[in-house]
């Protein structure tokens, strides 16, 4: 077995590229499925931690924790390594005046500063959630600092940032990886907007719970309601 | 002066086959020890770089831009001729030797254009299989378009932009030489002379173009592939760059010039519009299929053209050539809208103009037909003149479009001097006294893929070869000629500037040596050029830094442009026949159309050097016709 | 307003050399005419300044008919001016007003050295087409064109890529100066042609090669290049280049050179 190739691959720029978008769809599959296990909370204490003790039930949870922050080092390295090689092409700013050509959005634009704050994020969320202490339990944890003014300001500004990025990032993923097509890649790029805004559910459901709708919506029939849309 | 055209022996047929049986060959192992250098990366350029590094040569370029890519080849729109016959229309080999024959005014050599013909095939195949994109029909065959002078559809073409796509193929092919080590580029260089030890072209002296350094390299055989001259108009169709000079440094080292006055207007270009014109951009002459063009009837009417009434408006090609109206040949096109101009019958702002109107045509066929065959022609037209051409009339003016004449070369592409060779529109020997369109990119491609690559290894096998070394005297001399000259423009302390020489003298050129030229005119300008020569060399304003310097670049290609101006002219004079592109107004029917004198000018004006202070010799070249009759062109 | 003369400003990179410093330089001209083109209005400003004993601006142009990709200039920030889709040489003075300020600026990038004032070096394009991007066929050697048939939507697919005129546009406007549209398009022009089918493995892999070792940025998928092709040549092509890269990585037969 010859393994240079792979070697070869992972140095070349379009190899770098390609483990930027795999991890990035990585990742924003496991956001979607973090979401959605956060919308538990909608459901109430027992359905949040009954998932939760479901899943550190589980003996092969630390493996794929592992693996989690393997794909989130290949992303962070990987996108760092590219970065100090397009300052080396470019510089940071080349013309005087410059100015969009018609093709960056905000995301694109500002894939750099939002990398930036969701790594600054994601420590703080580390130290937050994963770190701490789980004694008086995962949905009472949660749901308390919810109910913190500066948390849920920091969280909500982590779940746009992470809105932003995916804006640009999912549509980018596809097309470095050759999914580009004329017939099709409006459609991926439609996609990768509506993935976006379901990263603001993030932001959403932290303020849910700062403004105490949980205790409003807690009637019965609300109830009901909430549970066929989350089903 | 020699001219020995080399014109093998056989039936016309079998010329290039039994020249090629006869021709020595180099021994593959041999081949790498030939330097052979080229100048120029157009068509013929890197094609003949691509075919010659091919088979193991060792092959410099020197190209003026940055990169080989950006030759003026890069602009041919139309398309590229071929005797494929596969729309079955009775095309042949002999039938686009027949037509290009014809369409030359029969003052072309027929063997060349028969060989010219046979390889236009091969041509075909070696581009699609290099990745051309020519047009493809749906089966995925190859599609074809017809084009002036014939009356089949032969012509190759990749949109609008064939010559790009050409050009693109050549120099990706020259490129893989590029990496297979037989082909170095030098970019930025400038030829300014050829250097000759023992009678034979051995090397050249270039100026780099960003440093100032004067070099020497040294050659078995120098490929000038150098374009044309018709930048000596000042205003032409031709990129800034084109120039003369290269071949003028040969002419002055003893090659002979044939047909100089041999220059193709074309009829359809966008006017100018005003004294900071750098340049005329063509339109392609398909527009007369559903344009109209006219002129008011009355002299001096200013009024808008939509104001000119039916009655008061000229149809001059449809009044005067009712056969063929508006799809008369581009030298009959030409004149015509001249003879209107001087009548003081041409619109516009400057009067230089006449109008090209599509109101007809929109009426019968809707504007969205004509959008769809011309929508891009038309978008160009209104970016540069801010006219919207489906609503008002186009104006258009001819230009200088492309040279017939260019150095004398024989049957093997050979100039007067031994390994000097010149290729594509640098030479003069394939269209004789007119081009029909779709010919050049076949040219150039046919002399630099095909023609060369047999016909350089005869001249290696056979010469022989003393050492030449950029230390020889020879070098040195030719060196020191040079930059004398370089320092010479550097420390003028005039007060006119390059472009305004340039410019002057393209006035000079366009009125009495432009589409139709007397004696009157043509002796004319004979007086006016010495005189603007001596004040270039007296009042030329330069700026004066050695290195990267286009004011520089620019001077000594006028400088180049003013003598060789002369020549033209010259050969206007001598030449007082019409024929083709050059129409003399002695020589002309009652009707006032060319009139050829095959009995007194059916033959090459081959122009010998003969020293600064001295007429130039003319020597003669007589063309053989044993396959072809000459006729008479009418379009009545 | 038609032939009367306006002025302008012009704020203009000037730099000596590669290695000096440049700054910029402003000049003011006056009859500017609408008709003008852009070039044309530099060549009346050089033509003002030799006669002044001045140097003129180094700036190039050759065909100023939009085919050779000879002109590039960043005006007011943008990369060939602010007509869209366009050259240098196609843009003409009737997109500006009396009065107004024009910055002008050579295309940058590190692998684009700077020669002189706006001219730079981009022969690194050349580079990238010689590790591959040609099909390999001596010359008499091809068989009869018409052996081959082309479906013709793919060969109008490569005529699109083909039409790239290596003006540098696209690294001109890239925000890390990639050659990815560049690299894209001449990978995709060969792809999609059968005659280019035998060497695309080992073209994509070394034209990309090429590219990375010659200091290109790397493709943050912004497509700023695509905004500003003046033959607007598709993103698309990238795509199709990382594909053909991915492919030639995992299933060709043939090892990469050198």
């Amino acid at each position: 077995m010859n393994l240079r190739f792979a070697l070869r691959l992972f140095t070349s720029s379009l190899g770098k590229k390609t483990v930027m978008a795999l991890s990035g769809l990585a990742l924003t599959f496991f956001m979607l499925v973090h979401l959605a296990e956060n919308l538990l909370l909608l459901k109430g204490e027992a359905a949040y931690n009954g998932w939760v003790d479901f899943l550190l039930s589980n003996p092969l949870i630390p493996l794929a924790e592992l693996g989690l922050l393997a794909v989130f080092l290949a992303h962070i390295i990987t996108g760092l390594w590219v970065r100090y090689e397009n300052y080396k092409a470019a510089g940071f700013s080349k013309y005087e005046e410059s100015k969009s050509q018609g093709g960056r959005t905000i995301g694109s634009a500002t894939m750099i500063y939002t990398a930036f704050a969701l790594l600054a994020y994601l420590i703080y969320h580390m130290m937050h959630f994963r770190f701490a202490d789980h004694s008086i339990g995962f949905y009472q944890m949660v749901t308390e600092a919810f109910r913190n003014k500066v948390f849920v300001a920091i969280y909500v500004a982590g779940a746009l940032a992470l809105a932003l990025h995916v804006s640009h990032g999912f549509q980018s993923a596809f097309q470095t990886l050759g999914l580009n097509h004329d017939k099709y890649f409006s459609f991926i790029k439609t996609a990768g907007y509506i993935t976006a805004l379901f990263m603001t559910l993030f932001a959403m459901l932290s303020l849910y719970f700062l403004l105490g709708l949980d205790a409003k919506f807690s009637s019965p029939y609300q109830q009901k309601v909430l549970e066929t849309v989350i089903n | 002066m020699k001219l020995n055209s080399k014109i093998p022996s056989g039936n016309i047929q079998q010329k290039w086959d039994n020249y090629k049986f006869s021709a020595k060959l180099v021994n593959p192992n041999n081949r790498k020890k030939f330097d052979i250098v080229i100048i120029g990366s157009g068509l013929a350029g890197a094609s003949a770089a691509a075919s010659l590094g091919e088979q193991g040569y060792n092959v410099k370029v020197f190209t003026l831009p940055d990169t080989p890519r950006r030759a003026h080849s890069i602009a041919a729109q139309g398309g590229i001729n071929a005797a494929k016959n596969y729309k079955y229309d009775g095309d042949s080999i002999y039938r686009l030797f027949y037509d290009t024959v014809k369409g030359g005014d029969y003052r072309a050599r027929e063997a060349n254009v028969y060989r010219l013909a046979q390889i236009s095939n091969q041509i075909i195949d070696h581009c699609v299989a290099t990745g051309v994109p020519f047009a493809r029909e749906y089966g995925g065959l190859l599609d074809n378009r017809s084009f002036g002078g014939a009356q089949v559809s032969r012509t190759f073409y990749a949109r609008g932009q064939t010559g790009q796509q050409l050009l693109l193929g050549a120099y990706s092919q020259m490129m893989r030489q590029v990496a297979a080590g037989t082909v170095n580029i030098f970019p930025r260089m400038e030829m300014l002379d050829i250097v000759i030890k023992d009678g034979k072209a051995r090397g050249i002296i270039a100026r780099n173009l960003v440093t100032g350094k004067i070099e020497r390299h040294s050659a078995h055989a120098v490929l000038l592939c150098t374009g044309g001259y018709s930048n000596v108009f000042y205003l032409s169709t031709n990129a800034a760059n084109c120039n003369v000079s290269a071949a003028w440094a040969a002419y002055k080292k003893g090659a002979g010039f044939a047909n100089p006055c041999f220059t193709q207007i074309h009829p359809t270009c966008i006017p100018r519009s005003g004294e900071h014109q750098s340049k005329l951009t063509l339109m392609s002459e398909s527009l007369r299929n559903d344009g109209r063009v006219w002129v008011p009837l009355n002299k001096g009417d200013k009024r808008k053209p939509s104001e000119i009434p039916e009655t008061e408006r000229d149809y001059y090609l449809e009044r005067i050539y009712p056969a063929f109206g508006n799809l008369v040949p581009r030298d009959i096109a030409s004149r015509a809208a001249k003879r209107m101009i001087d009548e003081g019958r041409g619109v516009g702002p400057t009067g230089q103009a006449v109008y090209l109107d599509f109101r007809d045509a929109i009426k019968k066929q809707g504007v969205e037909k004509i959008k769809e065959k011309y929508g891009n022609l038309f978008d160009m037209y209104y970016q540069i003149t801010d006219e919207n051409g489906y609503e008002t009339p186009m104006r258009i003016y001819p230009a200088p479009h492309y040279t017939m004449g260019g150095l004398w070369v024989d049957y093997e592409l050979m100039t007067t001097i031994e390994g000097l060779f010149a290729l594509g529109e640098a030479n003069f020997s394939d269209h004789g006294a007119n081009r029909l369109g779709a010919s050049a990119l076949m040219q150039g491609l046919a002399d630099g893929y095909f023609i060369i690559s047999s016909t350089l290894p005869n001249y290696l096998a056979n010469a022989s070869f003393s050492k030449a070394d950029i230390g020889d005297e020879e070098f040195k001399e030719a060196e020191n000629e040079a930059s004398a000259r370089v320092r010479k423009i550097l420390s003028s302390k005039g007060s006119k500037t390059p472009a305004e020489f340039h410019r002057e003298l393209g006035d000079i050129m366009w009125n009495y040596c432009g589409m139709s030229r007397s004696e009157e005119s043509l002796k004319k300008a004979l007086s006016l050029i010495p005189r603007l020569k001596e004040e270039f060399w007296q009042n030329l304003k330069i700026y004066p830094n050695e290195d990267f310097n286009q004011t520089l670049e620019k001077a000594l290609k006028v400088a180049d442009f003013i003598e060789f101006a002369q020549l033209l002219v010259k050969d206007a004079l001598e030449r007082k026949e019409s024929c083709g592109g050059h129409f003399r107004e002695e020589s002309k029917t009652p009707e006032g159309e060319a009139r050829r004198d095959d009995e007194n000018f059916s033959y090459v004006s081959v122009w010998e050097y003969a020293g600064d202070k001295k007429e130039p010799v003319l020597n003669k070249e007589n063309l053989q016709f044993e396959n072809l009759k000459p006729s008479v062109r009418s379009y009545k | 307003m038609e032939n009367k003369g306006f002025s302008i400003t012009l704020r203009i990179w000037k730099q000596a050399s590669a290695e000096s410093e440049g700054s910029f330089q402003v000049y003011k001209i006056d009859n500017v005419i609408a008709d003008m083109s852009f070039l044309e209005m530099l060549d009346v400003l050089n033509e003002k300044l030799l006669k002044e004993g001045k140097e003129p601006v180094a700036v190039e142009s050759d065909c100023r008919e939009g085919i050779c990709g000879c002109c590039g200039l960043v005006i007011n920030g943008d990369v060939h001016g602010p007509d869209e889709h366009s050259t240098v040489c196609q843009l003409h003075m009737r997109r500006f007003r009396d009065g107004d300020v024009i910055t002008i600026e050579p295309f940058r990038a590190s692998s684009f050295p700077h020669i002189k004032d706006l001219v730079i070096d981009r022969s690194a394009l050349d580079k990238i087409i010689a590790a591959g991007g040609y099909i390999s066929a001596n010359a008499g050697s091809a068989p009869e064109a018409n052996s081959l048939p082309v479906n013709k939507p793919l060969a109008e697919k490569a005529m699109d890529a083909a039409a790239c005129i290596g003006c540098g546009a696209c690294v001109a406007a890239c925000p890390n100066s990639a050659a990815m549209l560049f690299t894209g398009a001449k990978i995709s022009h060969l792809a999609l042609l059968p005659q280019g089918g035998p060497e695309r493995h080992l073209r994509a892999l070394n034209m990309v090669k090429a590219m990375d070792s010659l200091g290109f940025g790397n493709c943050s998928n912004e497509y700023e290049c695509e905004a500003v092709c003046p033959k607007e040549i598709k993103i698309s092509n990238i795509a199709r280049m990382n594909r053909e890269f991915l492919k030639a990585n995992f299933l060709s037969e043939e090892e990469i050179e050198k």
